[in-house]
């Protein structure tokens, strides 16, 4: 044969083949798994959790933390004398995946309630399909869907808003750190909203934002990023980013030696991060939590909590699962308070303005934005000090009624809404 | 803070640090698109489990340095074994394949890009490991008013050198001479009698290899983690495409001009640095479609 065209189909199967590779990654399938115990009267609960892909470890968390409580509730006997009948679903991180489960889940499982979730945009998505839908969602993750129009009925968010845990971690670095401060952002609205939330603290306090780089979701490179860094000689630079970009953000970080030349602070870090991390992870970094293991040593629920949860999975758990605990005991206790386990708007309606101590000192959900009002906690690296699952030092827990705005600004996402991003 | 006034404070030690930084992502690019177009230009495969083997090469330094706590035998484990394994899969899994429908081994591949993370997952945890830099290669160095990296001028001059080398391999030694010559044409080779079958098996580990190292360099960078593959498999891709498959030369020029164009897309632009390497292939596709050493550089 001909070597030249022999060569140009080659390219053009290997082209084709790429694009067929492409395709079949995106079908990639997803098996549900059912704990079924068929019984007409059970309360049917389903959750969704990504538990393939990059973030799996803090869906096996959710996954796990949920089965947990769902276990505990069933070994007391049930939610009023109803047995839980749980169903968990792996939504791949994607925005149509869960939202097809979702729909599996209430029009096929026949669940009257949802939870879990990992992403900011895909609990939108999952919270207007069950405002709709007039089933009750309550989500793991940290969203913004409590906010403004976003907000429904049914739909409860168990992790701090994005913007509270930028207030949380700005107030800190500003009055301890430093002022003259730059921003790594993960580019889609997550990132942004705890920009958001950065920018207006700065104007609070007087401090200067020297400058904020986009990098884009799933960048594992930054160190193209850092020439701009080191010429802006900030005091602090805050990482609003996440999962293995903060782990290569962080590593890079300090293989230039930033980590010695500037405090840095990630508005949200994770065991799992710090554990990637490792060393570098030192006395340097601070990162934000909702949740650490060793708050086990300040509060009795958060020792029980940590006490069955360690004995279950044999590890310590990442603050996305233990909200994901939160959540679901939460659903359990509205509806004892409500007396019922069908009247769904009765259940909502127990919800708002519950008060609880479960993992960590006392709680409430906000009954006019449904939102779990709790502390977060800014964590101090331990470098090479750092031993198994000890990773970090508490070095403040901020309350949860300071980081929220009121209800009316709520309403209306002020003051977030009017404050302009760098490009 | 982006946007007009970043070029007002645009220096020249700026752009220079700019260009270094993009050298050294480019280098990793490099080993990823060699390796991924040797195996191509030799066995007609189409490797998507290539990035996977990348994977395998972190987690092999991350033992390695475990155990011995020696980065160099690290690196050097993580290339032999690794390529060990490269050699078993081609041996065991690909070879029933050839001379079939050529989209069998790229769904073998495939499978393997999913089916090894999540191995790797049931064994290592959903967790990454973490790999230190090695000492002797962390800091950095100042000249004047640049900063560079240890271990990325680590990086750029041990590429440079494995490179070299393996040019050396290809140009200079019999082995090299008959892999040239059945990426070219394996009928011919076969017709002179000498086993193809051997010399795909080496060229199939020999591409592994290179994938490990690119793995195992980058390790210390970000972290070992099980899904770390898939990126790396998708960057060896439009680096080949750029370059021009089966062409050594391509898969070096390419990939440094990949590494340098997301390099200065972070420094204007940074939401736009992974798209921008995409934008690149598509442009490459349209106005020359066989790369930019497609047909003349199969050596």
């Amino acid at each position: 044969m001909d070597e030249k065209t022999d060569q140009k189909t080659s390219r053009r199967n290997f082209l084709k083949s790429g694009a067929a590779v492409a395709g079949l990654s995106l079908l990639g399938g997803a098996a549900p798994s059912i704990l079924k115990a068929a019984a007409p009267e059970v309360i049917r609960y389903g959750t969704m959790h990504p538990l393939t892909g990059t973030y799996s470890a803090l869906g096996a968390d959710q996954m796990h933390a949920t089965q947990l409580a769902v276990e505990e509730w069933n070994a007391k006997g049930g939610v009023l004398g109803h047995k839980i009948e749980w169903i968990y679903r792996d939504d791949q991180l994607n925005g149509a995946v869960a939202l097809r489960r979702a729909k599996e889940l209430v029009e096929e499982d026949k669940c009257d309630f949802i939870g879990g979730t990992l992403s900011g945009s895909i609990s939108l998505a999952i919270n207007e399909f069950a405002g709709k839908n007039k089933v009750i969602y309550v989500t793991d993750c940290q969203t913004d869907m409590v906010l403004g129009s976003d907000l429904n009925k049914y739909g409860f968010a168990f992790m701090v808003i994005p913007y509270s845990a930028a207030l949380a971690a700005s107030k800190y670095t500003f009055t301890k750190l430093g002022k003259k401060w730059f921003s790594i952002t993960a580019d889609y609205r997550w990132g942004q909203s705890l920009l958001e939330g950065w920018i207006w603290q700065s104007q609070q306090m007087g401090a200067q934002h020297v400058g904020n780089v986009y990098a884009p979701l799933g960048a594992t490179d930054f160190s193209t990023y850092f020439t701009r860094i080191m010429a802006a000689k900030p005091d602090v630079l805050v990482m609003n980013n996440l999962g293995a970009d903060q782990t290569a953000a962080l590593k890079q970080a300090s293989e230039l030696g930033l980590t010695k030349r500037m405090k840095i602070v990630c508005t949200k870090s994770a065991l799992s991060t710090m554990k990637e991390v490792g060393a570098a992870y030192d006395e340097n970094v601070l990162g934000g939590m909702s949740f650490y293991w060793g708050l086990r040593d300040k509060y009795a629920g958060s020792k029980k909590f940590m006490d069955s949860y360690m004995k279950k999975f044999g590890q310590p758990i990442e603050q996305d699962g233990e909200s994901g605990y939160v959540a679901t005991n939460v659903l359990f206790m509205a509806m004892q308070k409500a007396n019922t386990t069908t009247d769904k708007l009765k259940i909502a309606a127990a919800m708002e303005g519950l008060k609880y101590t479960l993992t960590k000192g006392p709680e409430y959900v906000r009954a006019c934005d449904h939102q779990r009002v709790q502390s977060y906690l800014l964590l101090r690296g331990k470098g090479r000090r750092a031993n198994g699952w000890d990773l970090a030092d508490i070095v403040e827990e901020v309350p949860g009624d300071s980081i929220i705005m009121s209800c009316e600004d709520n309403s209306k996402k002020l003051p977030f809404v009017n404050i302009k991003l760098p490009k | 803070m982006q946007g007009a006034g970043m070029l007002g404070d645009l220096s020249w030690d700026l752009i220079v640090m700019q260009l270094f930084f993009g050298l050294a992502l480019g280098s990793v690019y490099v080993l990823l698109a060699s390796g991924l177009s040797i195996i191509y230009g030799l066995l007609d495969v189409v490797n998507f489990a290539h990035g996977t083997f990348a994977m395998l090469g972190a987690y092999a330094v991350f033992l390695a340095v475990t155990l011995t706590g020696s980065f160099a035998v690290g690196i050097a484990s993580a290339v032999v074994v690794v390529a060990i394994l490269g050699m078993v899969t081609e041996f065991v899994l690909l070879k029933p394949l050839y001379g079939k429908d050529p989209l069998l081994p790229l769904l073998l591949t495939f499978g393997l890009s999913v089916a090894i993370p999540d191995f790797m997952k049931v064994i290592f945890g959903l967790i990454g490991k973490p790999v230190s830099y090695p000492e002797a290669l962390s800091g950095s160095t100042t000249l004047g008013l640049l900063t560079f990296s240890n271990y990325r001028l680590f990086v750029i001059f041990f590429t440079m050198a494995i490179l070299i080398s393996l040019w050396l391999f290809l140009k200079k030694s019999d082995l090299g001479l008959i892999i040239r010559a059945a990426t070219r044409d394996r009928l011919m080779v076969q017709v002179l009698g000498i086993n193809t079958s051997r010399i795909w098996s080496i060229g199939f580990a020999l591409g592994i290899g290179l994938a490990a190292l690119a793995g195992a360099i980058s390790a210390p960078m970000m972290a070992a983690t099980p899904d770390m593959g898939v990126e790396m498999t998708m960057v060896a891709f439009v680096v080949t495409v750029v370059g021009g498959l089966g062409s050594l030369g391509g898969a070096i020029v390419g990939g440094l001009l990949i590494g340098v164009i997301v390099a200065f897309t972070s420094l204007f632009a940074g939401e736009y640095s992974t798209v921008a390497m995409y934008f690149c292939m598509a442009v490459i596709l349209l106005i020359r479609p066989r790369g930019l050493f497609g047909e003349s550089g199969r050596e």
